[in-house]
């Protein structure tokens, strides 16, 4: 928290005054009414929270690999992901949407979770993030599922950043099959617990 | 006859439309407002062709003035209740939604709060002040509770339509931006200001929404209001900050109201003065926090290096 001293940042005013309906500063369309509001920042939080964990997971990787011959590539990995995170960021900050009180939970345990699974080695580290970008991919698809039902023109900036994001992921999901994940002993026990998590995870992420 | 009061009618129309209130830029209620005072034109313009409905015709006036405090309500209430706007289109030829209604008997009760206290007492009063019959006060389930909910929701609005016009004066550059901790304190100020007409029944106003069934009303219309001072005030976190931040103002505004409720000095002077101290007892708090963080991260950065220095020991850091 910083109040000592803070002065306010330059804030837009355009879109507060005028842009109340899909504006092009935005990416999300202003809601019509609470119900889509709830929707929109439920699915909102709990990208959010995805991401952030993502970056956890890749941070724990670093951390144990980070000097191994791997390091690079997770690197590169991370990277993207913390774009993803800063944009998501922006996202919440700009539709004030509330941030899942659970972010210290997905912090640790995704700093474990990565961390604990690069001890098994290079395979193990690439397992993890078979196990995981298969998860969020699938939970991105979903989403989009539920965007085009509703009406694909009125989120088309929304589809536009969350078709990307899946993409990266699905990217993600390739290097680590690519990188002898399945190579790994275990691989199905450690991959299906892993993804029975992140389905909690999302879950309780949507509600708290 | 029924052309001189015709005449007199719109002459009264007229007179009370062109003292609304302008459009102010809220966050969201913008083209709520605007579609309102669409309608709001509309029922005019019906109500002057329709003679029969006598019992609105003295709304018409009041209608314009209240027609800004209530979308703004409707915008805040569209969360809460779940009565669709398409029965807005319906019904809006020939009389407004009973939000609308409700909205307006409430406000014209809070003149008669002095008198009666937060009663059903009040609200018959101003239902008869709007000119419908004190029975339709039947329609306040909730009774004082919904007087003491529309007030609050009412202040909410005020406050943030008052928040929104010092920052477009800001990004307009006519006035500087405030310290965090001065903007928390004005922001505060103004909304406890809004209580002092309603001081010596206020106890019993804060006893009703202490009651079971408005604590999750009550709840939200709190954590909106600190919610909106913070999104003013410039944050725009997204993590743990988020809570904490919200955490401190609402137990700042809660004990700086339950301070006002005893204070006795002049214009509230030392309730001021104990807000004043709080909020530099949160800054100094902001302050140790951050020192500790520092110390947090120095004290890791310790333990990384023992951990790095294990692994040296070990021969883990090797090159693979």
């Amino acid at each position: 928290m910083n109040l000592a001293g803070m002065s306010l940042p330059k804030l837009p005013v355009l879109k507060d005054l005028f842009c109340n309906s899909a504006c092009a500063y935005g990416v999300v369309p202003a809601p019509r009414d609470g119900e889509e509001k709830e929707m929109m920042h439920r699915m909102l939080r709990v990208d959010h929270a995805g991401e952030y964990g993502a970056n956890r997971i890749y941070a724990g990787q670093m951390a144990v690999l980070g000097r191994s011959r791997t390091g690079p590539l997770i690197q590169q990995m991370w990277d993207q992901e913390k774009k993803h995170l800063s944009k998501f960021n922006e996202i919440l900050a700009e539709n004030r949407v509330r941030p899942t009180a659970l972010l210290p939970l997905w912090n640790l345990s995704g700093f474990v979770l990565g961390a604990s699974t690069a001890l098994l080695g290079k395979e193990g580290a690439m397992a993890c993030t078979v196990a995981v970008e298969e998860s969020i991919s699938e939970h991105y698809n979903s989403q989009i599922r539920a965007l085009m039902e509703s009406d694909p023109e009125r989120y088309t900036e929304l589809l536009q950043v969350i078709k990307e994001f899946r993409d990266d992921e699905m990217d993600h999901h390739d290097t680590g099959l690519e990188h002898d994940a399945e190579s790994l002993p275990g691989y199905w026990l450690l991959k299906n617990a892993i993804q029975l998590g992140c389905k909690a995870a999302i879950y309780v992420s949507q509600r708290v | 006859m029924a052309a001189l009061l015709r005449g007199l009618r719109a002459g009264r129309l007229l007179r009370g439309l062109s003292s609304g209130k302008t459009v102010v830029a809220a966050p969201t209620s913008t083209t709520l407002q605007c579609s309102s005072l669409r309608r709001g034109f509309h029922c005019a313009a019906l109500r002057l062709k329709d003679e029969s409905k006598s019992e609105k015709h003295s709304a018409s006036s009041s209608y314009s003035s209240s027609s800004s405090s209530s979308t703004t309500h409707d915008a805040y209430t569209s969360q809460q209740d779940s009565d669709p706007s398409s029965g807005d289109q319906e019904q809006d030829e020939e009389y407004e939604t009973e939000e609308q209604l409700q909205a307006r008997i409430l406000t014209a009760a809070l003149e008669f709060v002095p008198l009666h206290g937060w009663s059903m007492e009040a609200i018959s009063a101003g239902a008869e002040a709007v000119g419908l019959s004190s029975a339709s006060t039947g329609m306040f389930t909730n009774g004082a509770g919904d007087l003491v909910l529309h007030f609050i929701s009412q202040c909410n609005s005020n406050l943030t339509e008052i928040l929104a016009e010092q920052h477009n004066q800001v990004q307009l550059g006519q006035v500087e931006p405030k310290k965090t901790a001065d903007f928390l304190r004005d922001a505060v100020e103004t909304r406890l200001r809004m209580y002092i007409p309603y001081m010596e029944s206020w106890p019993q106003a804060m006893s009703i929404l202490l009651l079971p069934h408005n604590i999750p009303d009550s709840l939200k219309h709190l954590s909106t209001m600190v919610d909106d001072i913070w999104y003013y005030a410039g944050d725009r976190s997204t993590d743990m900050n988020w809570y904490t931040k919200r955490a401190v103002l609402t137990g700042l505004y809660n004990s700086t109201e339950l301070v006002m409720l005893q204070d006795s000095s002049p214009d509230f002077q030392d309730t001021w003065t104990f807000l004043d101290n709080r909020i530099q007892d949160v800054t100094n708090m902001a302050v140790t926090a951050k020192q500790m963080q520092l110390t947090g991260e120095a004290v890791a950065q310790g333990l990384m290096g023992a951990a790095v220095t294990l692994k040296n020991l070990t021969g883990l850091n090797q090159k693979r």
